[in-house]
């Protein structure tokens, strides 16, 4: 018997001799009459939605890893040091500031600046001040480029999260992952292009309509890989199905496919024997990507795969995540070195309303490794120059203390859109800088703000597109990641 | 647009297909309806304004806009350079053309009045079976191609039972129907389709898109809607019954004004509580409200007028003659209207505020903090005016009546559209959410205009249009590929032949438990949970998923319950909707997810085990017999020759394969493996795997 891949380059060299699927080709050419890069909104019909495509420029970034921590991280806790904010303990923020701000929770007639316990020192030729939570993220300074200056128009969590990962605080708007699979295509046959990795405590707000394509076409979303046995829903054969059999049905379904192709010619079924060709070799290289058996001892160390948690009574972002995150990251490499196209690795959750001080720890302790160790494996690999890594949340928390009606001591902080920290490395970017700045209390931002928006348009702009001309007929409008509004920054560029 | 055979330069351009797209595309975002954002003072979508600063009719030499088009200084080209959106070579010689051949303009069809014109006279009239076939005939005439010929019986009773019923036929009715020789045995088999129970199902499925229907609120939480199910159960009742299209929207938009109460008005109401609403601790209520209410006026306008009137909703639309005014004038009917429950059943339903009423006001930059000035309840002032008594503020029920009037030139062209697209894949226009400037004009006016006034002329019945379109030649046409439209026409919109489309997501569930013999064929009540793996569920912070019992799991696919944060895979992965906006038209993908799903998700997994038993139990004679009933089962049909010696071969292969596993390879009977006699195993084994790979073939996934 034939093996499974011996199999398939062999139907499909018989189907390319006999079949007359070139007539698909055909009527694709006469429809794609197109001035750019999908331009007029959307592909033609016939058109395979996965296959890779140029971008409008060369890009810097071939991939991406995007690191989401939902709930909003302290920034003044972690990036974005303030000594100020001591000195205030206990006092109310001075009254320009507060102003017209909303907030989901506090008080603010009553609430009172909150002191941090953090220690910040420079770390990198750069001297870049990071916290004495993330000291090995720290040792990486030279390769990350801080943004301070972060600011969103949202405060409340799920239109935050849309926002950040789809550009629109509103369900249905398809996230960063889908445009640029949208705009690029599949860089991989045998993996899905865009994939997510999700840890979690309290669970995700928005679902999956974190990674979702929204108006685009499905075959854009995110495809979740799971923790378990089957990394892919579906992927393993059920029970009673061996890999022989399913090798055999595979082979008859498309010898059936093949027959009915020659009696009525629809096109279509070339693209369906295809799918099944491209999900039977996903059935090996899924297994394949997750099994790091195969990895050195010193990089599974370096990850922390088996590392130990130190123990906590509760928290927020769940117990018992320390590997997982560790093999998230990992595999994101995996992934990567593979042809995925975009990898979401998320955590949920980092809402530190209470309890700040001893959660944000236990959640630092959790990533600051294996994120650390992904960066300097991915540079040792040479793939950072071509890989964007990204960490980021909704939004940052408040200088002032959380004092909610009901709340007992104040032991954490409320959301705040105003001013936030954020990080990119690899991929084009110029690594070793801060970026903007936010004032003495990173209140609002005091030099160079970046929007959501700008922020897209940025990593699009990486990607080699220009976010003005990524667009998608939707409901009668030329639908862009950005809205109207974003401009590359810039400054963040290599 | 279409494709149409090239080598006609000196024909006369014509504004609403070939020039008004170019303008709206290129030209109306800084130089279109929109005052604020107008730029130099020049509109180019009102003539009198374009002839007096722009344009000089047949003259490009001395129009402006032509010397901008053709300038080379960068100061002055238009669109400028940093536009994303220029013009290509063949839509700047449209334009010149246009200008030279006097620049007329057209006003938008969609507006006009519609006209019912007689059926157009063709040349060849046989075949031909009702007035729609004249239209499409004359078009194709015109294009020198001619029809298809009639898909063959089988062929056809599978189509027009999948697509009116959503289900696949049984064998025997395909037998009796392949034998029914009268001359309207075809008729007779709509008929019947049409009183089915499931008629309902499956056009409620298609209405619930458009009606953003789902069984939580989304957002964060996302919690369960444990009434949200009445209003399903409603519009498949109303389906069932008929209900005319003014009514069914009159009561969905104005139940509970109507001057006699009742549940089932009521009930009809919960159309517009399906919008997702955020329920986020923390978040600003009013901003959240805004929202909500913001949702209603943009499906009003998408479900019923198809028109992107939420493009309103920041500043005056950029190609379709709607203000923001406009936009808060439709608002207002919403803005004293409450969420309230009716009082027996639970179901969600709307009310009316009557005292403390809102004032409603324009928002800027469609900003809910920012209320410009005040504005009544009113239409579109494009369009024809709303009829009420002086002196009263018009009601969601004057809109809802307005919207249904005859004079109203969009309601019954989207409705018309909307059923054309369901039985061709494609409407006749097809951007079914955007009749609007930007949209594609329909590929044929005229019956579109016909079916439309056809429509009220026969009480606003669904059926009936259905009826008329499923009897039509056209549409009873093979759906096979045809070399010779590759060139011509590659999207088939002259319909020279039918089209094969690919299941819906609860389509293809409900086919495979039908033809496995596991399908619980109640309908209504609440929605039903099958299995699904823990962790995909809990990626959200929603309610348990607790697993439905019994026959429950095995219930249509539209009964599933949306949770909007965590849809079920099946469905998404065969493109079901979101819930997130009205869905006026499904992609329909085609992923090796797809495949992963076909072959190895339990329920089609379950279905191939039980229809392998089925067959073994039905078919006492092993070999050909049982191998043909299988194909009859699946594709309602025979397997043809070649098929059949495919099937033969896969057969031996797997019985060999099987009985050299023996016990191990009769665990793909799963838990069937009991209900067959020792004796049969290794067969109903053998089976499984066969019908596994007939019910993942790409025909089991279309409707040809």
């Amino acid at each position: 018997m034939m093996s499974p891949n011996e199999w398939l380059t062999q139907t499909r060299r018989d189907f390319l001799a006999t079949s007359s699927c070139g007539l698909g080709t055909l009527a694709l050419a006469s429809l794609l009459k197109q001035d750019g890069l999908l331009a007029d909104g959307g592909l033609s019909a016939g058109m395979n939605p996965l296959d890779a495509r140029l971008s409008h420029y060369a890009p810097k970034a071939e991939r991406c890893i995007f690191i989401f921590l939902e709930g909003g991280p302290s920034q003044m806790d972690l990036f974005d040091p303030k000594p100020l904010l001591n000195e205030y303990d206990g006092k109310p923020l001075p009254d320009s500031l507060v102003g017209d701000q909303k907030f989901a929770f506090l008080q603010k007639e009553t609430a009172t600046v909150m002191g941090t316990k953090r220690v910040f020192k420079k770390h990198g030729q750069c001297g870049m001040e990071i916290s004495d939570l993330l000291p090995q993220i720290a040792s990486c300074a030279d390769d990350i480029a801080l943004i301070r200056s972060m600011h969103t128009t949202q405060f409340n969590h799920l239109p935050g999260q849309l926002m950040l990962n789809c550009g629109a605080p509103l369900l249905g708007r398809p996230s960063v992952g889908s445009w640029v699979t949208y705009g690029l295509g599949n860089a991989t046959q045998e993996l899905p292009s865009y994939v997510v990795m999700v840890s979690k405590g309290r669970g995700l707000p928005g679902g999956s309509s974190t990674w979702s394509s929204g108006f685009l076409p499905s075959s854009y979303g995110g495809v979740m890989f799971r923790n378990g046995a089957s990394p892919v829903l579906n992927l393993a054969n059920p029970e009673g199905i061996t890999t022989e059999m399913q090798a055999a049905s595979l082979g008859a379904i498309n010898d059936f496919n093949r027959l009915r192709h020659r009696h009525i010619g629809d096109p279509e079924i070339a693209s369906r024997i295809n799918s099944y060709e491209l999900a039977f070799r996903m059935q090996s290289a899924a297994p394949e990507l997750v099994d790091i058996s195969g990895e050195s001892a010193s990089t599974l160390e370096a990850y922390g795969v088996n590392r130990a948690e130190p123990p906590i009574k509760s928290n927020l972002g769940g117990i018992g995540n320390y590997q997982v995150f560790s093999r998230h990251c990992l595999q994101a490499r995996r992934m990567v070195e593979r042809g995925v196209r975009f990898v979401n690795i998320i955590h949920a959750s980092w809402d530190h309303h209470s309890n700040l001080d001893p959660q944000l720890a236990h959640n630092c302790g959790m990533v600051d490794q294996p994120v650390a160790a992904l960066l300097k494996d991915l540079k040792q690999r040479g793939l950072l120059d071509t890989t964007l890594v990204v960490w980021g949340s909704e939004f940052g928390r408040t200088a002032l203390g959380e004092n909610r009606v009901g709340g007992k001591a104040v032991t954490g902080r409320d959301h705040h859109p105003g001013a936030f920290s954020l990080w990119m490395a690899g991929g084009g970017v110029k690594g070793g800088q801060v970026y903007g700045e936010s004032d003495d209390f990173a209140w609002k931002v005091a030099r160079d703000p970046v929007s959501i928006h700008d922020f897209h348009a940025t990593i699009l702009h990486l990607f080699g597109m220009d976010h003005t001309k990524l667009t998608y007929r939707f409901q009668g409008r030329d639908f862009r990641l950005t809205d109207v509004h974003g401009a590359v920054v810039k400054g963040l560029l290599a | 647009m279409l494709v149409v055979a090239s080598g006609q330069a000196v024909e006369k351009v014509d504004f609403n297909r070939e020039v008004r797209p170019i303008l709206a595309g290129k030209c109306y975002a800084c130089h279109g309806p929109d005052d604020d954002k107008r730029e130099a003072g020049l509109r180019l979508d009102v003539r009198e304004a374009a002839v007096a600063e722009a344009i000089v009719p047949g003259n490009p030499a001395a129009s402006e806009v032509w010397q901008r088009i053709i300038s080379q200084d960068p100061d002055d080209v238009m669109p400028p350079p940093s536009s994303p959106k220029q013009l290509t070579s063949a839509e700047r010689a449209t334009l010149k053309r246009w200008i030279e051949q006097g620049a007329e303009y057209q006003e938008h069809w969609a507006f006009l009045p519609i006209k019912r014109e007689s059926p157009p006279r063709v040349k060849k009239v046989e075949g031909l079976r009702n007035p729609i076939d004249a239209f499409i005939r004359a078009r194709l005439e015109q294009e020198g191609l001619s029809p298809a010929a009639e898909a063959g019986r089988a062929s056809l009773m599978r189509r027009v039972t999948l697509d009116l019923i959503g289900l696949p036929p049984a064998p025997e009715e395909v037998a009796a129907f392949v034998k029914d020789q009268r001359p309207d045995g075809y008729e007779r088999l709509v008929d019947q389709l049409l009183i089915s129970p499931h008629f309902g199902e499956r056009w409620g499925r298609h209405w619930l898109d458009m009606a953003r229907y789902a069984d939580s609120n989304g957002f964060l939480g996302d919690g369960v809607r444990p009434n949200a199910w009445k209003f399903r159960d409603w519009v498949i009742a109303a389906i069932n019954d008929d209900l005319p299209f003014d009514e069914f929207t009159i009561q969905q938009l104005a139940g509970d004004l109507l001057p006699e109460q009742s549940i089932a008005a009521l009930t009809a109401t919960g159309f517009h509580r399906n919008a997702a609403l955020n329920t986020e601790a923390g978040s600003d209520k009013e901003e959240s409200r805004f929202q909500y209410l913001a949702d209603r006026v943009n499906t009003t306008g998408r479900v019923w007028m198809g028109l992107t009137v939420g493009c309103a909703q920041c500043h005056t639309h950029k190609y379709d003659p709607i203000t923001i005014r406009d936009y808060y004038s439709l608002y207002a009917f919403f803005n004293n209207t409450v969420d309230r429950d009716e009082p027996k059943t639970k179901a969600p339903a709307l009310g009316e505020v009557k005292e403390e009423r809102r004032e409603t006001y324009v928002h800027l930059a469609g900003d809910y903090a920012r209320p410009g000035p005040p504005v009544m309840p009113a239409s579109l002032s494009a369009l024809p005016p709303m009829k009420i008594a002086a002196e009263t503020e018009a009601t969601r029920l004057d809109l809802a009546q307005w919207l249904v009037s005859p004079e109203h030139p969009l309601t019954s062209r989207v409705a018309v559209n909307q059923v054309w697209s369901r039985l061709f894949g494609t409407g006749l226009v097809s951007t079914p959410d955007d009749f609007g400037v930007s949209g594609e004009s329909p590929s044929h006016p005229e019956l579109l205009d016909w079916l439309a006034a056809e429509l009220m002329r026969q009480g606003w019945s669904r059926k009936a249009l259905i009826r008329l379109i499923v009897t039509s030649a056209t549409y009873r046409q093979s759906s096979a590929h045809r070399a010779d439209l590759v060139e011509v026409d590659p999207l088939n919109r002259l319909l020279a032949r039918q089209n094969r489309l690919r299941l819906d997501a609860e389509v293809l569930r409900d086919s495979a438990l039908r033809t496995s013999g596991l399908l619980t064929r109640s309908i209504g009540g609440p929605s039903i949970r099958p299995p699904l793996p823990g962790d995909i569920f809990d990626v959200g912070r929603s309610v348990k998923w607790e697993v439905s019992e019994g026959a429950e799991r095995y219930r249509r696919g539209m009964y599933i319950l949306t949770m909007r944060s965590v849809l079920y895979p099946m469905l998404t992965t065969f493109d079901a909707p979101d819930a997130t906006d009205a869905c006026v038209r499904r992609e329909r993908s085609n992923t090796p997810l797809q495949a992963l799903t076909l072959m190895n998700d339990p329920v089609f997994v379950e279905a191939a085990q039980a229809l392998a038993v089925r067959v073994v139990k039905e078919v006492p004679e092993r070999g050909t017999v049982r191998v043909k009933r299988l194909f009859e089962l699946c594709l309602a049909r025979q397997p043809l020759v070649d098929e059949l010696a495919e099937a033969k071969r896969f057969y031996r292969e797997q019985m060999a394969r099987v009985k050299a596993g023996r016990e191990a390879s009769l665990l793909v009977l799963g838990e069937r493996l009991d209900e067959v006699p020792s004796e049969q195993r290794a067969e109903a084994a053998t089976y499984v795997a066969l019908a596994r790979v007939l019910m993942n073939l790409d025909e089991f996934i279309n409707r040809e």
